[in-house]
């Protein structure tokens, strides 16, 4: 007995003495102070989650809860968003970018006290990430991708080819082998078995993870509450285990007024808003309500863009479509001023050219965007042979009318206010646009249908241009706008001779991009595309909002988080006051 | 009456049937597909899409997807699945039917138990004020959109400093057992969607019924048995408040249905936990079984409904009887 328990202390003490724990430190410039353990917050989900596995569906809501219940081997600077470890406490690259080896992080517990091994990496990635039948898996860019063990904490990679963005898959969550087991290939399940792994009815104690919190109850439709996981593995500058905040919950609140109105009831205690709610919450800041708005410079989110049918029904219209000249013509008429002005109420920037204005692959294009000059466009329109007929509006060769559908997504105020603005401007210079709305959430499927001729759309900005390739890189699932260069069959190469010269510029741009990781050369080769993309407004960016968000005077350490980002957690560093 | 009953259950099996064909048709027109809006997501790749595509059984004949989910129902009792939550589609609508029903039940009653004695006091009293003025109270409701009333009940909690703006309960409360504090708390919060509920609701019940009733007050048969000498108060009760409340039995059993359908919009504002903004994100996503599943009962209750409002007719009123 006496034995027993010396082996006891020794392990125990050994397990202490082998721990790594990770100190968050130096975001004093974020007004990040040491805080004091305790309290409780309450966040808003804009839908009930669909499950509580990460990879059994591609849903906000349980992408959200993930970030707290999670990790994965490497996270987010939560200021520039450099990489830095998390579970993996370090890496090396080698072979030429070709072979990633992983050391994981000693003493990281799961919440039901098992240990994390390099089996649970190896699990989560064979299993999961790289599944094709995942509902919420990768399995794209993880294919041929060889996942081993070396030790019980050293896991390697090894990649067909070079993948300059491969690191950025390492933010992945990481799942527990043997919760999960049972459901997966390896416990000898057919493959589609994985999606039904932890569906929201299952016992809460069955999901365990390594992150700040776990999950102790989910009532249908309602409320998900988690609670302070005590031996996760990061502390403040101070010693004091993160997170501060003993309990986290979750409100389900679908629409964004009762979300607002349930923040200004102190019932949520902080809330990620638009442009469009910043004026009411601003006022009853300064009017001395206890809460604080803040806006942050955004890496993430979804730009919105003009776009043109190169492959427009009419062949009139595609005709003009395709013509640069047209399309740099009628961005004179695009007022980004006063869209960022009167929709973004100021919260937004000019946009980048498929980057971020505050990433470190942005090349500055705002010289190329052109100012808003109705004559300029009238001008450039007129040099183009489209007469204004006699009620104003431009002929096309054929004698008829410049006009052409505008589709957006009419429950999005933003998309509906940029449309109006859109539609007046250009019927001052004779071009009619008819607005068509279709309910947002529709967007995308009918931007890759070929029932459009123009259509607002936003698609999501990443860290890494290599996660976009499908947007940017002609022939792309994404490159809807023209999608006559789409590949022939499934799978096969795009169809070049579709190709304007520019955009197989752009295709082999992004080929030398993708086959080398040296940071120089492959930002020379971005920006060059992004220059390229500018100049011929391949499509018109509008404008970049910022990301605005409220908070109760109550907490402290408020840094915005999207909540869908793998590898950004800024709330273990909340607390209450 | 047996033979009636044994008719009308043979009549819904068609009708039902024909039902089913015409909701799975109309998901099938709707344009736009949900697995593509998904490619946004650096995740999702056109081959995850055509997977799960097949995952889901989509990839096969529309009439086949339909034929299936018929077959299920009928062999297993199974009502399909839902494509977002993977799921049975009866276990998600049993974890939210509780509150609906409750609600669905507490408003119907308080409707009723308000609109029709204010519907018989302003016949009664056609002239007075507090008839003109329930009057006008009535036409505001009717005309007033049931949310436009939860936005302005909810600004009004807002500006006067309170906390319960939508839900049932507070949020420490939700998952809380029951108490009495907890009974507190939802009472706190039931008022508001009880009044954007039933405020339209008793609005046109009420006004249904006094015009029902000021028609029978004005019937010969009344005037007889005034005539006969019979107290006022037998006249109105045993005579005409009998024969007004026919109409009424029949309206009653076309509410059934709106258990699910109804208040859909007030129910998103409200944020109240009921089925019909999980019907709302369903259509939205296309998850087709579930808006099947939920399309299906609430036709299955409007056919209850009525059944059940016949029966009631011909227990009310001597005249009807179905032999």
């Amino acid at each position: 007995m006496r034995k027993i328990l010396w082996l006891l202390v020794v392990t125990l003490l050994g397990g202490l003495a082998l721990a790594q724990p990770k100190t968050i430190s130096g975001y004093d410039s974020l007004g990040v102070v040491n805080g004091k353990p305790g309290g409780s917050l309450t966040l808003a989900l804009s839908s009930a989650p669909q499950t509580f596995f990460y990879y059994g569906a591609i849903d906000s809501a349980s992408e959200a809860l993930a970030n707290q219940l999670f990790d994965g081997l490497i996270e987010y600077n939560l200021k520039n968003y450099q990489i830095e470890p998390a579970l993996a406490v370090s890496w090396s690259i080698t072979n030429g970018g070709k072979v990633y080896t992983f050391k994981l992080r000693k003493g990281v517990k799961w919440s039901d006290g098992q240990d994390l091994s390099a089996d649970d990496v190896v699990f989560t990635y064979t299993q999961a990430v790289a599944n094709p039948e995942a509902k919420g898996g990768d399995s794209e860019n993880l294919a041929g991708v060889k996942v081993e063990k070396l030790d019980a904490s050293t896991v390697r990679f090894t990649l067909p080819k070079v993948a300059p963005a491969f690191i950025q898959y390492m933010r992945l969550p990481i799942m527990p082998k043997h919760k999960l087991l049972a459901f997966s290939q390896e416990g000898g399940k057919p493959a589609a078995e994985i999606n039904n792994a932890w569906p929201t009815s299952v016992d809460p104690k069955e999901v365990v993870g390594t992150g700040p919190f776990r999950l102790v109850s989910y009532t249908p439709g309602q409320k998900v509450t988690l609670e302070r996981n005590p031996t996760y593995w990061k502390k403040d500058a101070t010693g004091t285990t993160l997170p501060y905040l003993d309990r986290l919950e979750y409100l389900i609140i679908p629409d964004s007024q009762a979300q607002v109105a349930q923040f200004l009831a102190g019932n949520i205690g902080q809330l990620n808003i638009t442009g469009t709610d910043f004026p009411t919450l601003k006022q009853r800041e300064v009017s001395g309500a206890p809460i604080k708005v803040v806006q942050f410079r955004a890496l993430f989110g979804s730009p919105p863009h003009l776009a043109f049918n190169y492959d427009a029904k009419n062949p009139e219209l595609a005709k003009l479509f395709r013509d640069t000249d047209f399309r740099l013509a009628m961005q004179f008429a695009v007022n980004r001023k006063r869209i960022i002005d009167d929709v973004y109420n100021s919260l937004a920037e000019l946009p980048g050219n498929g980057m971020a204005p505050i990433s470190e692959w942005y090349y500055n294009t705002t010289k190329l965007l052109s100012n808003y000059d109705l004559k300029a466009a009238n001008a450039a329109l007129d040099k183009l042979g489209l007469k204004k007929g006699a009620d104003g509006i431009r002929l096309l060769p054929s004698g008829k009318p410049l006009e052409f559908t505008l589709t957006y997504g009419s429950n999005s105020s933003t998309f509906s206010a940029i449309a109006t603005i859109l539609q007046s401007d250009f019927k001052a210079i004779g071009v009619k646009a008819d607005l068509q709305g279709i309910l947002a959430a529709n967007l995308l499927s009918t931007g890759r249908s070929k029932d459009w001729e123009t259509i607002l759309l936003a698609l999501g900005d990443q860290p890494d241009p290599e996660l976009r390739t499908p947007i940017w890189k002609p022939g792309g699932a994404l490159y809807y706008w023209h999608q006559s260069t789409f590949p022939a069959s499934e799978g096969g190469p795009p169809q070049f001779k579709n190709f304007f010269p520019w955009e197989k510029e752009i295709y082999d741009l992004w080929d030398k991009a993708a086959s080398t990781t040296n940071f120089t050369e492959r930002k020379a080769l971005y920006d060059r595309w992004q220059a390229i993309f500018a100049r011929q407004a391949m499509v018109i960016m509008i404008a970049k909002a910022n990301s605005v968000g409220a908070v109760s005077t109550k907490y402290g350490n408020y840094i915005y988080d999207l909540g869908v980002i793998p590898g950004y957690y800024p709330v273990p560093l909340m607390f209450q006051r | 009456m047996w033979t009636f009953l044994l008719k009308r259950i043979l009549v819904a099996i068609p009708t039902l049937l024909l039902i089913s064909l015409l909701v799975f048709a109309v998901i099938q027109l709707q344009p736009g597909g949900f697995l593509q809006n998904m490619l946004d997501d650096p995740r999702v790749s056109p081959e995850t899409v055509a997977r799960i595509r097949a995952q889901y059984g989509l990839d096969q004949p529309v009439w086949e997807q339909y034929l299936g989910w018929l077959k299920n129902i009928v062999l297993h009792g199974d009502f399909g699945f839902s494509f977002l939550n993977n799921r049975s589609v009866s276990s998600l609508i049993w974890e939210r039917l509780g509150w609906t029903v409750f609600l669905a039940v507490l408003s119907i009653v308080a409707t009723w138990a308000i609109a029709i004695p204010l519907g018989i006091y302003t016949a009664i009293n056609r002239h007075g004020l507090a008839a003109n003025l329930a009057n006008l109270i009535g036409y505001l409701g009717i005309a007033t959109p049931d949310f436009l009333v939860a936005l302005l009940l909810i600004a009004l909690v807002l500006s006067t400093g309170g906390s319960n703006v939508g839900g049932l309960f507070s949020p420490q409360y939700i998952d809380a057992p029951w108490s009495w504090a907890r009974l507190g708390d939802m009472l706190g919060h039931l008022w508001i969607p009880l009044i954007v509920i039933g405020l339209e609701g008793i609005a046109s019940l009420m006004r249904q019924m006094r015009a029902n009733l000021l028609d029978v007050l004005g019937q010969d048969y009344v005037r007889t048995a005034r005539s006969k000498g019979l107290a006022e108060r037998v006249v109105l009760w045993k005579h005409a408040v009998r024969n007004a409340i026919n109409p009424m039995i029949s309206l009653a059993g076309l509410s059934l249905p709106n258990l699910i359908s109804s208040t859909i919009i007030a129910s998103i504002v409200l944020n109240l936990p009921t089925i019909g903004p999980f019907l709302y994100q369903s259509l939205l996503d296309k998850d087709q079984y579930v808006v099947m599943a939920l399309l299906m009962l609430s036709a299955f209750m409007l056919m209850v409904g009525n059944l059940l409002a016949d029966l009631a007719l011909a227990w009310a009123d001597p005249r009807i009887r179905y032999e």
